[in-house]
């Protein structure tokens, strides 16, 4: 049947968590009574993209058998540095931003170069990170709070204004609509031209107006929040675009390019990929470079969403990103995972959260559930590993 | 006003000290790489040099074992009394030991180490609790309450919860006070207390009057999330006096920042550490037992300032913020009377 339709193993697991978060969401809503109204939806939507962000390239990096803990310092500093030249240097927020690009290129270049060209296990360089960052981080600004003011910059965070309103909303669920079809629709004449056994038709017209509907569910659902003395929808916010934006880049990345495929093959067996020619070490390093791009996005978005850079950004964030790409099935191991995996992961974990705040579970038993679920996770991961002979 | 009582003691005390000797004070300092304790670190050694006493310090780079290794040897480079700020409040016992046999006095600057004869020099945490509710209590006498505790693994956030509940008590038993949300924020975080508040919005339909945050950190991740959803006017405590939330009390965004000074608190301790070695008890001192281990001891509690519209020229005239910054983008026509 599975072989039939053409569902793979990673297909599955993606459907299966996709089941999990709708579970979730009913029974929370069911428990609470608001959990799944346009508001709380719009806020969880919102809260998750920073993590969401960097759990792409995080994902990547997990893939080729490396790991970065510094990402939530390396945020820290990159966020403070682009308000605090805001705030205290007065700069607009393009330099600024370009400034912390900067930054964020020359912290991977750095960990990439130890990491690729040195040798330096990876967990080591980016734990020593960590701690330095952190402390640049405080150093910046002398640990005092940028607060930032530039309405245009604010709009990034999401917030009053940062969304797309109703029009824009309906064009880019429409468009995402469209693609879909014609993506299917690109794939099937592709599969009959080169003579490959095709999908059940009625399966793929099923597939794809599910997730076109989504898509426009999604739309409706944000065009649904209305602020009070507002009078229109806020529709898609925009630190969601932009993580939807980084998403279909970073699959893009990974599915139609050979620096996707490479990270794929380094982390599968990278001591053969050495022997076939890949460039090894120049893969790894551009991974942080791209890690550190992320980076920059992420704290942008931010310290916009906070309206301040604070010396404690991002601390601690580096574990809910891992989580995130770890419950979104990449393999510790290497070799494996899927960066819409990372979106349900990182939406799990939210999920959970708000869940449980919005029950007034205290913060200890919210840190506890939250820690079983990602070895529940983990659990569940090695168990469908083996029954579908996935690579461990 | 009680400040300055006491800083004339101070000043007559000090001209008897410095007419018998000249004493060195050690202080040993928890971590110095915290950017707050240099302003610390100037009033006291001002103050001192007032006083004709000289300052020896050490910096255990925030491990306790330094700190022991510290206080040996200020000890041993004659400090005829002890300041310290302590990186743990139960490993620092075994240094006091030490001190006690040479019969030199040690001020618990700031943290509470609790053994006898130790004295113990801080701000009033559960004051300030008080004052931020008060505030808050002042603008809206009624309505629905949010709660922003600090970290949970602080006691001072409990010390804090416990001020503002002082005030706002027989308000709440009365009804007019509902508390519909209340929530600790791990690590003091503001984009913790952020999504807090986000979620507690969302539970109670936007409908809350009030907010008592603990700190001004936290007290910006609730502005910006009251500000995403457009509510403007609720009001919004906060403690620490940074720059950024005496913006936005100069803004109308946040009600008040209670603002410990702590210039007062070098002053003081350093007030303190001279009298006691020359033997003498400490002018505005109190028995205070109210530790974990409820053991008496002499302590001293410094009142803080609590920062609103109306006195913002407090802590511009102090030197503590330049007027621009404090006052940045303020409307001229609304604004308050620091900014004009």
């Amino acid at each position: 049947m599975l072989k039939r339709l053409q569902i793979n193993p990673l297909d599955l697991r993606l459907a299966i968590m996709a089941g999990v978060l709708t579970v979730m969401a009913v029974a929370f809503h069911v428990l609470t009574g608001n959990f799944l109204t346009p508001e709380n939806l719009y806020n969880i939507a919102q809260q998750t993209a920073v993590v969401g962000i960097i759990a792409t390239a995080m994902a990547l990096i997990i893939v080729a058998r490396q790991i970065d803990l510094s990402v939530g310092s390396a945020m820290g500093v990159i966020g403070v540095l682009i308000a605090f030249l805001m705030y205290t240097h007065g700069w607009h927020w393009v330099p600024a931003c370009l400034a912390g690009l900067a930054l964020a290129l020359i912290i991977g270049l750095y960990q990439g170069w130890l990491t690729a060209y040195l040798g330096v296990p990876s967990f080591v360089v980016t734990l020593g990170g960590l701690m330095s960052f952190r402390g640049a981080a405080f150093l910046v600004a002398d640990g005092k709070t940028q607060p930032i003011t530039d309405a245009t910059f604010l709009l990034l965070g999401g917030g009053l204004d940062g969304s797309l309103g109703p029009t824009w909303s309906w064009v880019l669920g429409i468009v995402m609509a469209a693609a879909l079809v014609w993506m299917t629709v690109a794939r099937r004449r592709s599969a009959s031209a080169h003579g490959v056994a095709l999908r059940p038709l009625g399966f793929d017209i099923a597939i794809t107006a599910a997730f076109a509907l989504l898509a426009l569910v999604f739309v409706a659902t944000m065009n649904a929040y209305q602020l009070a003395d507002k009078g229109v929808g806020q529709g898609v916010p925009v630190p969601v675009l932009i993580w939807g934006v980084v998403v279909v880049g970073v699959s893009f990345l990974v599915n139609r390019t050979r620096f996707g495929r490479y990270v794929y093959a380094i982390g599968g067996n990278p001591e053969a990929s050495l022997l076939v020619g890949i460039p090894v070490k120049r893969v790894l390093l551009k991974l942080f470079l791209l890690l550190g791009v992320l980076t920059t996005v992420a704290a942008i978005v931010a310290v916009s969403r906070l309206n301040a850079g604070t010396n404690s950004l991002g601390a601690n964030q580096e574990l809910y990103v891992i989580a995130a790409a770890v419950i979104g099935g990449v393999a510790l191991s290497g070799g494996s995972g899927t960066v819409l995996g990372t979106v349900l992961g990182a939406l799990i974990i939210q999920f959970l959260e708000s869940g449980l705040l919005l029950l007034d579970v205290a913060i200890g038993w919210r840190m506890v559930i939250i820690g079983q679920v990602l070895i529940v996770a983990v659990v569940f991961d090695v168990l469908y590993r083996r029954a579908t002979g996935e690579r461990m | 006003m009680n400040t300055t009582l006491r800083l004339i003691a101070g000043t007559v005390l000090a001209g008897a000290g410095s007419l018998a000797m000249a004493q060195a004070v050690g202080v040993s300092w928890s971590n110095f790489q915290e950017e707050r304790w240099k302003t610390d670190e100037k009033a006291i050694k001002e103050q001192l040099a007032k006083l004709g006493a000289t300052y020896v310090s050490a910096d255990a780079g925030g491990s306790p074992e330094k700190q022991l290794a510290d206080i040996d040897g200020l000890i041993a480079k004659g400090a005829k009394a002890l300041i310290i700020l302590a990186m743990d409040k139960d490993a620092i016992v075994p240094a006091l030991a030490k001190a006690k046999a040479k019969n030199i006095p040690v001020v618990a600057y700031d943290r509470l180490i609790e053994a006898p004869g130790v004295f113990y020099i801080t701000f009033d945490n559960k004051e300030v609790g008080r004052m931020q509710a008060r505030a808050v209590f002042a603008a809206k006498p009624k309505g629905n309450y949010v709660m922003i505790k600090g970290s949970p693994t602080d006691p001072n956030a409990d010390f804090l919860r416990a001020g503002q509940q002082e005030v706002i008590d027989a308000a709440v038993k009365k009804g007019d006070i509902r508390i519909v949300g209340e929530e600790y924020t791990e690590g003091w975080k503001p984009e913790a207390a952020q999504k807090n508040m986000e979620q507690i919005l969302t539970k109670n339909a936007n409908k809350v009057d009030a907010v008592v945050a603990s700190n001004d950190g936290m007290a910006g991740g609730v502005v910006a999330a009251l500000s995403a959803r457009g509510l403007k006017g609720v009001p919004v405590s906060g403690q620490d006096g940074d720059f950024a939330a005496l913006n936005r009390v100069a803004l109308g965004t946040q009600t008040v920042s209670v603002w410990k000074d702590s210039r007062d608190l070098g002053r003081e301790a350093a007030t303190a550490a001279v009298s006691l070695a020359n033997g003498k008890p400490v002018a505005g001192s109190a028995k205070w037992s109210e530790g974990a281990k409820k053991l008496p001891m002499d302590a001293m509690f410094l009142k803080a300032v609590p920062v609103t519209r109306a006195n913002l020229d407090v802590p511009i005239k102090a030197g503590h913020i330049p007027k621009d910054v404090a006052c940045k983008g303020v409307d001229k026509t609304t604004a308050p009377d620091a900014c004009k």
